[in-house]
C-alpha cells in the first residue's frame, strides 16, 4: 500500500523525522520503505497484513501513527451545499440480499461539472501511482485511499428508474465492465442492478454503461459494505481485482459507510455540484458492538511483563476502542467497526504489546517441565543409514517430490501417480512415485559437467493412489555410476559395479540389524531383464537392486552402466529387527580351510550357501567367499570359487581328522546336491 | 587368475635378480626401460592383459598388478639412492608425500543444517515430530485459523491435488496433529518439506524445508519465546548477533513477531546489500503465542494453557550462514557444491 507522508499530515500532525518514524513504524508491525519523494511529499510503500483492512487507508494508518506518538487526530470538516430535494424524492435503494450487503448508503449530486481535478486532488491522486482521470473519478478514488472505504460513482441519468437494486445476478446476465471487458455473470455473483439490468459488479467493478462522461450531469455516489467472502469468491472466479475488491475482501469499516458517502459529495459539492438532502442509508441488521473482556493478569501471564493499567487504557483508547472498567483489572472492551481483526482477548493483548514494545518483554528461558518420552527410532534409524552410506563412499542429495509425467511414465513403476491440479508448470505436474529418475538427473547433470562417477543417495517420501486413497512412503534411492572416488597415488581408480551398490545395501541393513536379509532374481521395470534382485526382509519384498535398463539410463549417462536400488523403509521399519545380543568371544581356537570348487555357472553362489544350510555340519561356523575366477585355465562353461570355511568347537581345540571328516561330507554334500567339483584345498590356518 | 599370479611371481624373482647387477646410472636406466617402458616393459604389458580378463575377476587382478608397479617403481627409488652422485643421501621413504583417504559421501547441507537446528532443540529438551507431506485443508489451514476464503491464504499458495487434499504449505499442521494427540507439556519441533506455487527466483523455490517449533504449557510467556529464540540464534550465529523482534500477523499466532537478525554480511552500511538491503537486518524466523482459538480447535484449555511457536526456512537460513546466493543450488546436486559440506 502507497502512504503518502503529506496525506497523513491530513490527519495527525506528525513532525519527527522520517527514518525515525520509518524506525519507530517498524516496532509496532508497519514495515515501510520510501519509494519516491516528490514536490517535498515522501511516498511509502507499507507492508500490509490481511487481518488489518483498515490500515489500507490513510487514516487507518495515521490512527496507528497517533497512538504511537500520543497524538490525536485531527478533526476535518466536510461541508455538502444541498438542494432542498430529499435523496428518497429522487432514488431509490432496496437490497434483495441481506447477507452479501450488510449496508447501501448513498445520495445525489447535481450538475457536476465533470472535468479535471484542482492540483491538490491530482497530487494525491498521483501519490498512490495513478493517472487522474477526471474530478468525479478522482474524488471516489481519493476517499478509498484516504480512508480505505471504496466509493462507486454512477451517471445517475443512466440509472433505469432511479432505482438502485442490490440483488444477485441472474441466469445468463452479462456485464460489459468500465474496461470493456464483457463479464459472464453467475447466479452467485452480487451485482447493483437498477430496474432492468445490473450496472456493476458490486464491489468489484463498475458498468461501462453506467460510467462517468465528459456528458454526466447528474451522479450517484455509493458507499455500502459487501460481504468479504462473496466479493472473494466473485473477483476469484473472474480473474479480477481492483482496489476496491482487495479492501472488501478483507472486511469494510460497516459503521464508516455513510460518512464516506458524505466525504465523496462535499468534494463534488466543492467543485459545483448540489447534493441531494439526506442520505439514503438501507441497513437492515445494524452492527452489534462486539465486546471483549481484557485482565490486566491475562496481559502479565501471556507477555511475560506487568504493563501498567494506565498504559492499556491509554493505548487502546487512542486506536478507537471504548474501554471501561469492571473490576479491578479487567475492562469491557468495545471494538471499533473498522477493527474486523479484533474478536479475543489475545488480540487486545496484542495491541498493547505492540504499542509497549516488543523490545521491552523481557528475555526468558522457557522452563522444561517434562521431557517428551516417546522415542522417535525413524530418526534413530535415518541417523543410521546416512551414516552408513556416507561411510560407503555415496554422497547425499535432495530431489524435488514433483516430476515429469513422461519420465515417470518411462521409468515404469507402475504405480498411479498423484497429479497436481494447479502445477507450476506441466513437467512438474505429478508427485513422484520413484526416487529414480531424480538420481538419474543427478547423475546427468554430473557427468555432463566433466565428473568421471556418480555415486549417490536420497532419502524423501514417495507419492500414489491406491484406489481413491493416497499413499505416501518413505524411500531409500541409490544411485552408482562411473569410477568409484578415493583413489589416489597409490591406486588406480576403480569403475563401480553391482556389488558396490549391493554392499552398501548389505552394510546399512546390518547398521540397522535388519538381518538376516535375503536377495532373489526378480526382474522389474526399472532394470535389465535377468539383472534384478529383490531386496527381501522376513519374506517381505522391501526392495529392489539392479543395473538400469540401458534405454532408461542412456540418456543421463550414455554407455556407463547404471546400478540402482530403491528401498521402501515406511514398509521396512514396520518389520522388527532382532534384538541384539552378543556372542561370547571363542575360548578355543578354530581351524580355517580354503577350498577351491568347479561349478557350472549356472548355479548360483546363493545356492552353495543354501546347500551348507541344508547340510548344516557340525563345527562348522561360518564361510565366505575368498576368490572366484573363471578363464582358459579352466573349461569355458565352470567358474572356480575359493571359499574359506571356519571350524571350531566350543569346548575343546579340533583336531585335524574331525576337520577332515567334516570337510569331506562338505565336498559330498555339494557334489551330489549342486554337481560341484572339489579343485584343490586344505590349507590349514589356526585362527 | 593363477596364470597372472604366476607371471607376476617370475617378473618378481627377475626384477630381484637384475636389480643386484645396477651399478651406475645407465644399468638403472635400461632395468627401468625393461620394466616400466611405454611399449613393452613387463608392467605395461601385464596392464595390457588385464583388458582381457573377466569382469568379476577384474578387481583382484587389477590389484594384483598395482602392487607388483609398486614394488617395481620402490626398488628402482631404492637403486637410485645408491647410484646417485650428486652426495644427497637417500630416502627410504617420502613421507612427504599425500596421505591415504578413505573417501566418505557428504552430507546435503540441508540436512546438515537441519541437524544443527534439531540438536540445539533437542538440547533444550525438544522432541522431533513429524508429518505428511501431502494434507487435508482442515490441518494445513482451517484449525490454523485460516477461514475459508480467507485473504490470508494468499500468502501461503497452495499446489492442490484435490479440492480438501494438498501439498502442505508449512509444517505447522503438524502441531495439529500433535495437539490432538498429545496432552501439554508439549514441547516439540517439527522439521520437513514444504510446497509452496511460487515462481523460481533466487530465494523461492517451489519446495524447501522448513523447521516449527511449539511449546504448550501452563504458564508459557513470551517472554520465553524471546530467550528461547534468542538462545536458539546465538546458538546458531554465535553469541555477538544482535536480535530483534517486531509485530507481525500470522492467522495462528496472537501476538505475532517476526525475528530480524543483524545483518552479518555489510553490517547495515551497504544500501545495495543483496542480503538486507541496507536495512542491516535480516529477517529469520516468525513466531508467535499460539491463537487460542487454535488451542480450542484441539481441545486444549486456553485459560488453563498457553503457548509459544515459531517456523524458520532451513534453506534461506542456510543460504545466509554460508553465504550461498542462490536457494536452487541446493537441489541442482551438483557434486562440486555438495562436497563442499562434507570430508573433502
Ligand atoms: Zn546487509
Amino acid at each position: 500500500m502507497k502512504i503518502s507522508l503529506d496525506w497523513i499530515r491530513e490527519f495527525v500532525t506528525v513532525d519527527i523525522p522520517r527514518q525515525e518514524l520509518l524506525d519507530r513504524l517498524t516496532m509496532i508491525g508497519l514495515v515501510a520503505d520510501t519509494v519516491e519523494e516528490r514536490d517535498g511529499d515522501a511516498v511509502l510503500d507499507l507492508e500490509t497484513y490481511a487481518n488489518r483492512p483498515d490500515t489500507l487507508g490513510h487514516l487507518g494508518v495515521a490512527r496507528e501513527i497517533g497512538a504511537m506518538l500520543g497524538l490525536s487526530l485531527n478533526e476535518k470538516n466536510w461541508p455538502l451545499a444541498e438542494l432542498p430535494q430529499a435523496t428518497t424524492e429522487i432514488a431509490e435503494v432496496q437490497i434483495l440480499s441481506e447477507s452479501l450487503c450488510p449496508r447501501y448508503c448513498g445520495l445525489v449530486v447535481r450538475d457536476v461539472p465533470v472535468g479535471p481535478s484542482p492540483d491538490w486532488l491530482e497530487r494525491r491522486i498521483e501519490a498512490m501511482g495513478l493517472r487522474p482521470i477526471n474530478n468525479v473519478v478522482d474524488v471516489s478514488n481519493y476517499v478509498l485511499f484516504a480512508t480505505a472505504q471504496p466509493i462507486h460513482t454512477f451517471d445517475f441519468g443512466k440509472i433505469g428508474g432511479g432505482r438502485i437494486v442490490v440483488r444477485k445476478a441472474k441466469r445468463g446476465e452479462t456485464l460489459k465492465d468500465l474496461d470493456g471487458r464483457t463479464l459472464e455473470l453467475t447466479t452467485d455473483m452480487l451485482v447493483i442492478a437498477d430496474e432492468s439490468r445490473p450496472v456493476a459488479l458490486a464491489g468489484v467493478i463498475g458498468g461501462e454503461a453506467s460510467g462517468i462522461t465528459g456528458a454526466t450531469r447528474d451522479v450517484f455516489i455509493e458507499s455500502a459494505n459487501f460481504d468479504p467472502v462473496g466479493i472473494r469468491k466473485t473477483a476469484k472466479k473472474l480473474g479480477l481485482s481492483t482496489d476496491a475488491s482487495y479492501r472488501f475482501e478483507r472486511g469494510a469499516d460497516v459503521g464508516f459507510a455513510p460518512q464516506a458517502a458524505l466525504m465523496a459529495a462535499s468534494l463534488l459539492t466543492q467543485m459545483g455540484g448540489q447534493a441531494s438532502r439526506g442520505l439514503i442509508d438501507v441497513y437492515p441488521k445494524p452492527h452489534q458492538p462486539k465486546f471483549v473482556r481484557l485482565r490486566l493478569r491475562r496481559i502479565a501471564e501471556l507477555l511475560g511483563v506487568d504493563v501498567p493499567e494506565s498504559f492499556v487504557v491509554e493505548v487502546l483508547g487512542r486506536l478507537g476502542f471504548r474501554v471501561e472498567g469492571t473490576h479491578k483489572g479487567v475492562w469491557r472492551v468495545e471494538a471499533p467497526t473498522f477493527r474486523v481483526d479484533v474478536g479475543l482477548e489475545a488480540d487486545l493483548i496484542e495491541e498493547v504489546a505492540r504499542f509497549y514494545g516488543y523490545d521491552r518483554i523481557p528475555s526468558e528461558f522457557s522452563p522444561v517441565r517434562s521431557f517428551d518420552l516417546s522415542v522417535n527410532r525413524k530418526r534413530e534409524r535415518l541417523g543410521k543409514i546416512r551414516q552408513t552410506l556416507l561411510g560407503q563412499g555415496f554422497d547425499e542429495v535432495i530431489n524435488w517430490s514433483f516430476a515429469d509425467p513422461e519420465k515417470e511414465a518411462a521409468a515404469g513403476s507402475g504405480l498411479r501417480p498423484v497429479d497436481i491440479q494447479n502445477p507450476i508448470s506441466s513437467r512438474a505436474s505429478v508427485l513422484r512415485t520413484t526416487l529414480l529418475p531424480g538420481l538419474l538427473e543427478n547423475a546427468a547433470w554430473n557427468l555432463n559437467r566433466g565428473l568421471e562417477g556418480v555415486h549417490v543417495f536420497e532419502l524423501g517420501d514417495v507419492f500414489y493412489w491406491e484406489g481413491d486413497k493416497h499413499r505416501e512412503e518413505l524411500h531409500l534411492g541409490l544411485l552408482t555410476t562411473g569410477l568409484l572416488p578415493g583413489a589416489g597415488w597409490t591406486s588406480a581408480p576403480a569403475e563401480t559395479d553391482f556389488y558396490v551398490l549391493k554392499g552398501a545395501i548389505e552394510a546399512l541393513m546390518e547398521a540397522l540389524r535388519f538381518e538376516p536379509v535375503a536377495f532373489e532374481d526378480r526382474d522389474h521395470p526399472h532394470f535389465e531383464p535377468g539383472q534384478a534382485l529383490a531386496l527381501l526382509y522376513k519374506g517381505l519384498a522391501v526392495g529392489c537392486l539392479g543395473a538400469l535398463r540401458k534405454s532408461l539410463a542412456a540418456a543421463s549417462a550414455g554407455d556407463r552402466t547404471v546400478f540402482a536400488a530403491e528401498v521402501d523403509l515406511t514398509s521396512l521399519f514396520e518389520k522388527t529387527p532382532r534384538i541384539f545380543q552378543y556372542a561370547p568371544v571363542p575360548k578355543f581356537p578354530g581351524v580355517s580351510r580354503d577350498l577351491s570348487f568347479l561349478l557350472d555357472r549356472g548355479i548360483a553362489y546363493q545356492e552353495v550357501g543354501q546347500a551348507l544350510a541344508k547340510l548344516n555340519p557340525s563345527l562348522l561356523e561360518g564361510f565366505e567367499l575368498r576368490d572366484r575366477f573363471s578363464g582358459p585355465s579352466i573349461p569355458a562353461a565352470k567358474v572356480s570359487l575359493t571359499v574359506r570355511f571356519r571350524f571350531r568347537h566350543p569346548q575343546r581345540t579340533l583336531v585335524a581328522e574331525e576337520v577332515d571328516r567334516v570337510e569331506q561330507d562338505i565336498v559330498g554334500h555339494l557334489r551330489s546336491t549342486l554337481n560341484i567339483q572339489l579343485r584343490e584345498g586344505k590349507i590349514d590356518n589356526r585362527t | 587368475m593363477a596364470d597372472l599370479k604366476d607371471r607376476i611371481e617370475g617378473l618378481r624373482k627377475a626384477f630381484e635378480a637384475e636389480a643386484l647387477k645396477v651399478g651406475d646410472a645407465k644399468s638403472l636406466e635400461e632395468l627401468r626401460t625393461a620394466f616400466l617402458g611405454r611399449k613393452k616393459g613387463h608392467v605395461t604389458l601385464l596392464f595390457e592383459d588385464l583388458k582381457t580378463v573377466p569382469a568379476e575377476d577384474k578387481r583382484e587382478a587389477g590389484r594384483q598388478v598395482n602392487a607388483f608397479k609398486t614394488f617395481v617403481q620402490d626398488g628402482l627409488l631404492a637403486l637410485e639412492g645408491k647410484v646417485r652422485s650428486d652426495g644427497r643421501p637417500a630416502r627410504a621413504m617420502d613421507l612427504t608425500l599425500p596421505g591415504r583417504k578413505k573417501y566418505v559421501g557428504a552430507p546435503h547441507p540441508l540436512v546438515l543444517f537441519q541437524q544443527e537446528i534439531e540438536n540445539i532443540f533437542l538440547g533444550m529438551g525438544f522432541a522431533i515430530e513429524e508429518g505428511p507431506e501431502i494434507e487435508t485443508d482442515y490441518y494445513n489451514f482451517e484449525a490454523l485459523n485460516f477461514p475459508p476464503h480467507h485473504p490470508a491464504r494468499d500468502s501461503w499458495d497452495t499446489l492442490y491435488i484435490k479440492d480438501d487434499l494438498l501439498l502442505r504449505t508449512h509444517t505447522s499442521p503438524v502441531q495439529i496433529r500433535v495437539m490432538e494427540k498429545k496432552k501439554p507439556p508439549i514441547r516439540i519441533i517439527i522439521p520437513g518439506r514444504v510446497f509452496r506455487r511460487e515462481t523460481p527466483d533466487p530465494t523461492h523455490l517451489p519446495m524447501f524445508m522448513q523447521v516449527e517449533g511449539l511449546v504448550v504449557d501452563e504458564g508459557a510467556t513470551f517472554a520465553h519465546l524471546k530467550g528461547t529464540l534468542e538462545y536458539f540464534i546465538r546458538a546458531l550465529f554465535g553469541e555477538k548477533i544482535k536480535v530483534r523482534f517486531r509485530p507481525s500477523f500470522f492467522p495462528f499466532t496472537e501476538p505475532s513477531a517476526e525475528v530480524d537478525i543483524e545483518c552479518i554480511v555489510c553490517d547495515g552500511k551497504d544500501p545495495s546489500c543483496r542480503v538486507c538491503g541496507g536495512t542491516g537486518w535480516k529477517e529469520i524466523l516468525g513466531s508467535g503465542m499460539v491463537n487460542p482459538q487454535v488451542l480450542k480447535n484441539v481441545n486444549i484449555d486456553p485459560e488453563k494453557y498457553s503457548g509459544w511457536a515459531f517456523g524458520l526456512g532451513i534453506d534461506r537460513t542456510a543460504m545466509f550462514a554460508y553465504g550461498i546466493t542462490e536457494m536452487r543450488h541446493f537441489y541442482e546436486n551438483d557434486l562440486r557444491f555438495l562436497r563442499q559440506f562434507g570430508a573433502k
